[in-house]
């Protein structure tokens, strides 16, 4: 049974990452794109990730949805800063071999 | 329909859509910009669907999703740097 908390959690979690996809689409500069993929990683993420958490209880199943939702988070940050450098590469704002 | 799948259903729309069509416009930063959304959208809608319909092992496919996504996203990001 879905309780109230983990309807707001996915509700609020769902705007984010529709918070994200606006973004991504409206926004006007490469670099402002990447800064709205932010929700999605770090607010999305673990407000679903939470509410799965609260859904199932202690034991294995949530262990593993934390463990996807701790990699997801990690992975968007690293993303996104990977993304922002080739951007700065090929605008020339930085050297492409750089750091050696 | 459970509200776990109603929930997955709202995802695919918000958040895989948008990744969908801004990696199909505009230039090479922008659609890598759209993958990375879609690479973390994706694995939540099997996140939700694993709950909705009750099987744990759709967990599994998110997991190496999850994992895949991120490598496929900085072999894209080193690749398209170099020109």
């Amino acid at each position: 049974m879905t309780t109230i908390a983990e309807i707001v959690l996915l509700v609020a979690g769902t705007m984010a990452v529709a918070l994200a996809g606006l973004g991504l689409l409206v926004a006007r500069t490469t670099a402002l794109r990447l800064h709205f993929l932010a929700p999605a990683s770090s607010l999305g993420v673990p407000l679903v990730v939470a509410a799965l958490a609260v859904d199932e209880g202690w034991g294995r199943t949530a262990g593993k949805v934390v463990l996807i939702g701790v990699l997801l988070l990690g992975s968007g940050a690293v993303t996104v800063s990977a993304l922002g450098r080739a951007t700065a590469q090929r605008s020339g704002l930085v050297e492409t071999d750089s750091p050696e | 329909m459970t509200p776990w799948l109603a929930f997955a259903a709202a995802l695919l729309l918000v958040g895989l859509a948008p990744a969908v069509v801004a990696a199909g416009r505009r230039g090479t930063m922008d659609r890598l910009a759209g993958l990375a959304l879609a690479g973390t959208v994706a694995p939540l809608v099997l996140l939700e669907l694993s709950a909705g319909y009750r099987r744990t092992s759709y967990l599994d496919t998110a997991l190496v999703l999850a994992a895949l996504s991120l490598t496929g996203s900085l072999v894209f990001a080193r690749l398209v740097a170099r020109r």
